[in-house]
């Protein structure tokens, strides 16, 4: 299945992506979607990154400092594959 | 004895005998005495003013004009190693050892952080980010590549750059008083981070950031590029923002395309309340008071620091200023502010009106 990181955000608004082929089960997925939700009410960080994971139809912001250890390094790879998207 | 050799009205007079006098028969003499009676109006307003001016307020105002307390910028600099936690990054520099270092990003933030410093404390007499005295921490090297710059709420973190658009977030003044100025905005007017109020916390950032590094540079209004950020991205026409032409500091860029950034008004770009839409376009529309600013500073001449900056300033720390305020209330309260700082018709005032005018607010 694939997997697609978005960042938006920063000192000048830009959008990249990057995106991956994993193989993950579907439950393990939902369920990384669940663990990776930063907290709402967090307060916003002025010029921060802001990242959103995109599984199928369905996405979630993601709180990077949340990735359970076993998917840093999924992490670590799409972060480091992203590109401008214009 | 009445010193005034020309108008013997304008002495200590009692206010029955000056009542008496502006009902006088002679148009000289109720003249006088109307003029007095409307001075001492004045004079007892501005007594009970001065009287309940704050110490910054009267920074501002230049009743105050030099620090006489000795303070002194407390600072911590950090290398992160290109990792993403705070924990396990490295002390680099403090300002009690003041100790010799060789990373260019490390001395690149003690250099613009002292600058914000000094800005803030011997312009305005503010003491740090919180005006107490707060320990400034600078985060560089923080994760691989990032090309970004931010204020997290307690510290500034800087990106070393992709290496191909943007180089190192610390190679400009000017980015890093804009991070300081968040920190300083959220000890203030504490503005909103979306819509037109985070676009107004964006411009006080780049407002106050340029003035920074216009006052390191010693560059006046004219001689200034207006430029945030030239040196942060890669190749020679192209810079982070621009506040002299919002929407001009990159022009088919390759990676980046057009610069976004509005200058007026009739541009204000409506955009979502989401973390994708910028929330609300803060980093976008922040181009109109941007260039409202330039404007009216570039009109009073000389440095912008010394009147604009003044003006700007005061308004920041101006507890009215909501934390959802609107383009509008921040151009109501320049105009207030500058009439409150220059008297009401200078040509400060006109500036600050033309700014606004300019920028379509």
């Amino acid at each position: 299945m694939k997997v697609k990181l978005i960042r938006t955000g920063g000192f000048i608004p830009i959008t990249k992506m990057a995106e991956t082929e994993v193989t993950l089960s579907e439950q393990e997925l939902a369920s990384l979607m669940v663990i990776i939700k930063p907290d709402p009410a967090a307060p916003r960080i002025k010029d921060g990154n802001y990242y959103e994971l995109t599984v199928g139809n369905s996405s979630t912001p993601v709180d990077l400092e949340k990735v359970p250890d076993e998917y840093k390094a999924l992490f670590s790879k799409l972060k480091s594959e992203l590109r401008i998207t214009k | 004895m009445c010193k005034n050799k020309y108008n013997p009205i304008h002495c200590i007079i009692p206010p029955y005998m000056l009542t008496r006098l502006m009902e006088s028969g002679n148009k000289k003499i109720a003249d006088l005495a109307i003029n007095s009676n409307f001075r001492s109006f004045r004079f007892r307003n501005d007594r009970i003013f001065f009287q309940q001016s704050s110490l910054h307020e009267k920074t501002i105002l230049g009743l105050i004009t030099k620090q006489t307390e000795k303070e002194t910028m407390q600072m911590e600099v950090y290398d992160c190693k290109q990792k993403t936690d705070f924990i396990s990054a490295a002390l680099l520099w403090d300002s009690k050892t003041n100790q010799k270092i060789t990373s260019i990003a490390g001395k690149n933030v003690i250099k613009g952080g002292k600058a914000s410093w000094d800005f803030y404390w011997q312009l305005f007499g503010r003491n740090s980010i919180d005006n107490k005295g707060l320990l400034i921490k600078q985060y560089v090297h923080f994760d691989r590549g990032m090309d970004n710059a931010y204020w997290d709420g307690r510290r500034m973190v800087y990106g070393d750059g992709d290496g191909s658009v943007f180089t190192s977030f610390t190679s400009d003044i000017d980015v890093i008083g804009h991070e300081l100025t968040h920190g300083v905005t959220e000890n203030e007017a504490n503005l909103d981070y979306e819509n037109q109020a985070g676009a107004l916390n964006e411009s006080f950032s780049d407002v106050f950031g340029i003035m920074i590094k216009q006052r390191y540079n010693n560059q006046d209004v004219k001689k200034s590029n207006w430029l945030i950020g030239e040196k942060v991205m890669i190749g020679p026409k192209y810079a982070l923002r621009s506040m002299k032409a919002p929407g001009t500091a990159y022009i088919n860029h390759p990676e980046l395309g057009d610069d976004p950034q509005p200058a007026t008004m009739d541009k204000y770009q409506n955009l979502p309340d989401t973390q994708s839409g910028d929330f609300g376009g803060v980093h976008i529309n922040s181009g109109i008071p941007n260039f409202a600013f330039y404007v009216a500073a570039f009109n009073m001449g000389g440095y912008a620091w010394e009147k604009a900056g003044r003006i700007w300033y005061s308004v920041l720390i101006d507890v009215s200023l909501a934390q959802n305020a609107k383009f509008a209330d921040v151009k109501n309260l320049t105009i207030v502010h500058a009439e409150k700082i220059f008297g009401i018709n200078n040509p400060e005032v006109s500036a600050v009106k033309q700014g606004w005018l300019e920028a379509k607010v």
